[in-house]
């Protein structure tokens, strides 16, 4: 495996069996990521791409296949390492943004670097930095339910960025948002892409993220249809 | 962190009245016994077990009412999994409002039973009476029903905070209530 891939796929199959019917949600996926790459994966859905990103981000483990992240198995990895790998390796950004609703912007930053075994000045100072990098530094103290869809999804940003991982993993990052938030939200992501060198892998229908990517995996059926530049 | 209020206060609630009438019961013993009667609990045996099937029934209560809590949150336990949280980190997010609860609801439990007893024995004896406080045993009686009342909190959580800390993350995350 060359030093520059970051993630590799190895036939990888997910299957479920639902009353007695065999759900081949991925069937046979290869693929391979380069460190620093922003690839965008299309599908229509039940195509198998929150599968795939279940299997990448070691949340669930294969029927067949391997997972490489960084040359490592993450199949043979047991429970607590999967969990190192989440917390340190991987960030998340949701569609629905998944914030805490009890927890302020800056608890909610700060809550994955609690995981990691961070003291708590240093976890909250590194969250701080963190919004102010999103054009958060005003709302440090609010709680999602008084932030805007835009800021939320920001803040889920700057959450998924608290232990500096070096995959983001982002499902439908824009699905929930208006055009112009979307937008913003595309060039954020874009930009710590390019600035920070993050390996950023983005599920998406939205034409603009689509083109703002170096490749696009098009996924139908559990299967890679094709891959184009982007 | 804390989850919903409305749960929260469920489990004070309960947790509150089960230690007040315990409270009550112990401190108006004292207080007869101090005022030279025969104390409430040793002529009549009979209100040891109301006082434990309270305690077992406001139990039961905490056990169901965080059983439902977990699962109002399964999102946000995916979610926390999904950032790194380890099982024990989930666990102790559980255990450790629980202890806040029982803590905060033995406070509420004591402050009512104690009331309760002053105003029977101010009604009974005269108000008089209540300036011969049995010190040492209110004391007693005061640490003892708080550390209780932890304890019966925290006995009630450890099932469903050990249901939630088991929770495979991606069936949590997937979960839509």
């Amino acid at each position: 495996m060359s030093l520059d891939i970051i993630i590799e796929l190895e036939d990888l199959a997910k299957y479920y069996t639902v009353g007695g019917e065999v759900i081949r949600a991925l069937d046979g996926v290869n693929l391979q990521v380069g460190r620093g790459e922003y690839l965008s994966i299309v599908g229509p859905s039940g195509s198998g791409k929150t599968t795939l990103f279940n299997l990448i981000g070691g949340l669930d483990r294969p029927t067949r296949g391997r997972v490489y992240i960084d040359g490592v198995d993450i199949s043979r990895l047991d429970a607590y390492e999967l969990a190192w790998l989440r917390c340190r390796k991987i960030g998340y950004i949701f569609q629905t943004f998944n914030l805490i609703p009890v927890l302020t912007a800056l608890e909610n930053v700060a809550l994955p670097t609690i995981f990691a075994g961070v003291p708590r000045d240093e976890g909250l100072r590194r969250a701080e930095k963190l919004l102010r990098s999103v054009g958060l530094g005003d709302r440090l103290h609010h709680r999602p339910s008084e932030l805007s869809a835009g800021q939320q999804q920001r803040v889920a940003i700057a959450r998924a960025m608290a232990n500096d991982p070096a995959i983001i993993l982002a499902d439908e990052p824009t699905g929930n948002l208006d055009l112009n938030t979307g937008m913003e939200i595309i060039s954020l992501l874009q930009g710590l892409n390019r600035t920070r060198g993050m390996t950023l892998i983005s599920a998406t229908h939205d034409l603009k993220m689509i083109k703002a990517s170096d490749r696009v995996v098009y996924i139908r059926d559990g299967r890679i249809e094709r891959i184009e530049r982007g | 962190m804390a989850g919903s209020p409305g749960r929260s206060a469920i489990i004070v609630a309960s947790i509150a009245l089960s230690i007040s009438l315990f409270v009550a019961l112990y401190s108006l013993d004292a207080f007869q016994q101090a005022l030279g009667f025969p104390g409430a609990l040793s002529t009549r045996s009979y209100q040891y077990w109301m006082m434990v099937v309270a305690l077992t029934v406001s139990t039961v209560c905490v056990m169901n009412t965080m059983m439902i809590a977990v699962y109002e949150r399964y999102r946000e336990i995916g979610t926390m999994k999904c950032l790194g949280a380890l099982d024990r980190h989930i666990l102790m997010l559980f255990l450790s409002e629980s202890i806040i609860e029982g803590f905060i609801g033995g406070l509420a439990g004591l402050a009512f039973g104690l009331s309760l007893t002053s105003i029977y024995i101010g009604i009974t004896s005269g108000p008089g009476s209540l300036l011969r406080v049995p010190g040492d045993r209110i004391l007693a009686l005061s640490l003892g029903s708080v550390l209780l009342s932890v304890a019966l909190t925290l006995g009630g959580a450890l099932y469903p905070a050990y249901r939630a800390s088991r929770l495979p993350p991606v069936e949590a995350l997937r979960f839509e209530p």
